[in-house]
């Protein structure tokens, strides 16, 4: 059969089923393969003011989709940090020299000023790879695996979630487990808890590396209450156990009746100029959380509002509050707003500084992010479809952040100066997700 | 039909899904009592047994007549409606039970839609020889099916009987409807189709074969041999506007054995063929 011949058979094929099926005109085919690929891409820059910490972060999630369910989800994240980030101890009316976290040099932070260490610097990378698959009808199992590897910090954990669907699929139940060992090698070694800082070069107060464990268990429930409606509730716990310093953060050894920082006299290579301790944690830390969402649903609109509370055994409580609105802009367009309150409560060893003289605490860090804070974060996403009909979005969001140190805890001088200054931050990222 | 039929549909209340089904299933089992080929007293079976006189049909049934007759054509011979005696000489059944020649030969003299008269509405065939609509059947009757879904209702609806479906329009609630094609082998989807308009249909059976030395013998048989087609693809789906243009250019591109992919790239239709 000639070429021109077989060509015309799908043009004599429609004028015969035409006739066949009579003068009606049938709509003319769309079908597409289903993508099996799903990639999202976004690159974010967080930013915190006064030469904080700036980080850069670019991610790919990348799904392979196979049939049946089946999904294959492979994670790639590469973090660029850099700036300053507080050392833990208190500003003085004169300048001060601190002895780097490595033990190997000394920096020195002007008067009235709050102590950053300077040095914080950091790639980090990690992957994520995830296999999930439905069990029988209504369940399905997911398993996954990560690794990350920062310069001083190594991460390994597996994780496991089991799902199963009851009441026509209106109501899913879950399960999850995840366990994770992380080693932390920071240079020069992890300094002795509560160990004086010492002149530059001298180690005697750094061990090696240290380990930790994490254990997160999570049980879950979602139902659909109506064609608009569905939430969801989450409880989960989680236990840390090890080395849980930061060995990065100290605190100031101050006189009991001015507050200031005792001095101290450096050695002939160099010191710091007054007394600091490294912080000391305890070596085991156990969360509860109660997580609860609902998502309200009407002509494209989107109402998404979420609360959790935290408690651990550090006497940290806290209470998350977080509103999406998700607003159609024509047809391929949305602007989402975003507010997110959230507020915490100290740990039980978060002091400002340790007193000179006074029995030594067991346990103490004047780390900001353990301390009594409220912080506000309030955004705009816009995005919208490409011609090829992928998805991009631009987000910019603000976070504020403010603390407070409990009365009893600042002594004399102490009172003048800005112990905890208020943190401002910016948050912009940009995503791509396409398919193929 | 043979196989498993279902109506999806997305609609508010079940009463009007019962309702479109109830009026989808009376099609199809119009158009099965009327063209099956296992019921007696249905206007294929006077045909079949006419002996060589002349049988007047109704006019649905000429048409499907004149749709074949053009088949026939198109195809130079492939597709005939008449092939199907040739099943008294070919069970495919999995074992290496290959039919004699003379066995084959004796009744391919009853098979060549050529050698009747076809004058709407009067058709006339030698003695012993037999139509068999069933290549047309199930596609035509899922296109008549979405024709009176389309004027009852603007809803959407996808209408599958044995992997031949086609569908009204996209549903609300997702933008396609998602379809499986099944690799036969592993009884699993091996790609799936997003589908918003038009029909699919698939032709092929791997599980339906002979073998003997060495060669394996595909249940497709080409009418003018008398044979299976050599290289048959396993199966093959073609998206086209309507079930019976997918339906018929999935069966034809079998016929075609080895060259199943260079007779589909020709037509402007999207297919996709296992091997």
């Amino acid at each position: 059969m000639s070429r021109s011949k077989e060509r015309s058979i799908s043009v004599a094929l429609a004028t015969a089923t035409c006739g066949l099926l009579g003068s009606s005109i049938p709509a003319v085919v769309d079908a597409q393969e289903e993508p099996n690929w799903d990639i999202n891409t976004s690159l974010l820059y967080y930013g915190e003011d006064e030469d904080r910490v700036q980080e850069f972060s670019l991610k790919a999630i990348i799904r392979r989709l196979y049939t049946d369910d089946r999904v294959f989800t492979f994670g790639l994240t590469i973090d660029g940090l850099t700036g300053a980030s507080p050392s833990g101890a208190i500003p003085l009316d004169s300048p001060q020299t601190i002895t780097n976290a490595s033990g190997n040099s000394v920096y020195t932070v002007p008067a009235g000023e709050l102590p950053l260490d300077e040095e914080f610097r950091d790639t980090r990378v990690a992957i994520t790879a995830n296999w999930q698959q439905p069990v029988g009808e209504s369940s399905q199992v997911n398993i996954g695996a990560s690794a990350s590897k920062e310069y001083d910090y190594l991460h390994f954990g597996l994780s496991g979630r089991f799902s199963k669907d009851f009441n026509k699929r209106n109501t899913t139940v879950s399960a999850g487990f995840a366990v994770a060992s992380d080693e932390n090698d920071p240079e020069g070694g992890a300094p002795i808890p509560l160990s004086s800082l010492l002149d530059i070069g001298d180690l005697s107060n750094h061990l090696g590396t240290d380990d930790k464990d994490i254990v997160d268990v999570v049980l879950g429930v979602s139902q659909v209450i109506s064609r608009n409606l569905v939430v969801q509730a989450n409880y989960s716990f989680s236990n840390e156990s090890g080395y849980l310093n930061n060995p990065f953060k100290i605190l100031s050894v101050v006189d009991a009746t001015t507050g200031d920082t005792i001095s101290r006299v450096a050695g002939p290579g160099g010191g710091p100029s007054h007394e600091f301790l490294f912080e000391n944690r305890p070596n085991d830390r156990s969360k509860q959380s109660l997580y609860t969402q609902a998502k309200y649903y009407m002509d494209g609109n989107v109402l998404d509002a979420s609360y959790r509370y935290m408690t651990d055994d550090w006497e940290i409580d806290s209470h998350t509050i977080d509103l999406r609105y998700r607003w159609p802009v024509g047809n391929d367009k949305y602007l989402e707003p975003h507010l997110r309150f959230y507020t915490q409560t100290e740990a039980e060893f978060y002091r400002l500084s340790i007193i000179d003289g006074a029995p030594l605490p067991v346990y103490a860090s004047s780390d900001y992010r353990l301390g009594d804070f409220d912080a506000m974060t309030a955004g705009l996403k816009f995005g919208w479809k490409t011609s090829d009909n992928n998805d991009m979005s631009v987000r910019v969001e603000l976070y504020q952040q403010s603390g407070s140190i409990p009365g009893g805890q600042i002594i004399g001088n102490q009172a003048a100066r800005n112990n905890y200054p208020d943190l401002n931050a910016i948050i912009a990222q940009f995503s791509y997700r396409f398919k193929r | 039909m043979g196989s498993p039929c279902e109506l999806l549909c997305e609609l508010e209340s079940s009463r009007d899904a019962e309702m479109m089904t109830a009026i989808v299933a009376a099609e199809a089992w119009r158009i099965e009592e009327k063209l099956s080929r296992y019921i007696d007293g249905n206007i294929i079976h006077q045909i079949n047994s006419a002996n060589g006189k002349p049988v007047e049909v109704d006019s649905e049934t000429a048409q499907l007549l004149d749709f074949a007759e053009t088949l026939f054509s198109l195809s130079e011979g492939a597709f005939d409606i008449t092939s199907g005696v040739l099943r008294g000489a070919w069970t495919f059944d999995g074992s290496d039970n290959i039919p004699a020649r003379p066995e084959v030969e004796a009744l391919l003299i009853h098979v060549g839609w050529d050698k009747g008269n076809w004058q709407s509405p009067v058709l006339t065939l030698p003695g012993n020889m037999e139509i068999d609509l069933g290549g047309i059947g199930k596609e035509y009757a899922v296109d008549r099916a979405v024709n009176i879904l389309r004027a009852d209702s603007d809803k959407p609806f996808l209408v599958n009987f044995g992997g031949d479906l086609a569908v009204t329009g996209p549903p609300q609630a997702r933008k396609a409807w998602t379809v499986g094609i099944e690799a036969v082998e592993q009884g699993e989807a091996t790609q799936l189709i997003e589908l918003r308009q038009g029909a699919l249909a698939t032709s092929g059976d791997a599980r339906r074969f002979l073998k003997r030395d060495g060669v394996r013998y595909g249940h497709v048989i080409d009418p003018r041999t008398g044979w299976p087609v050599e290289e048959a693809a396993s199966s093959i789906t073609v998206a086209a506007d309507t079930c019976t243009q997918a339906g018929m250019l999935s069966t034809l591109a079998m016929l075609k054995g080895a060259s199943a992919e260079s007779f589909l790239d020709k037509q402007s239709e999207q297919y996709w063929c296992h091997r």
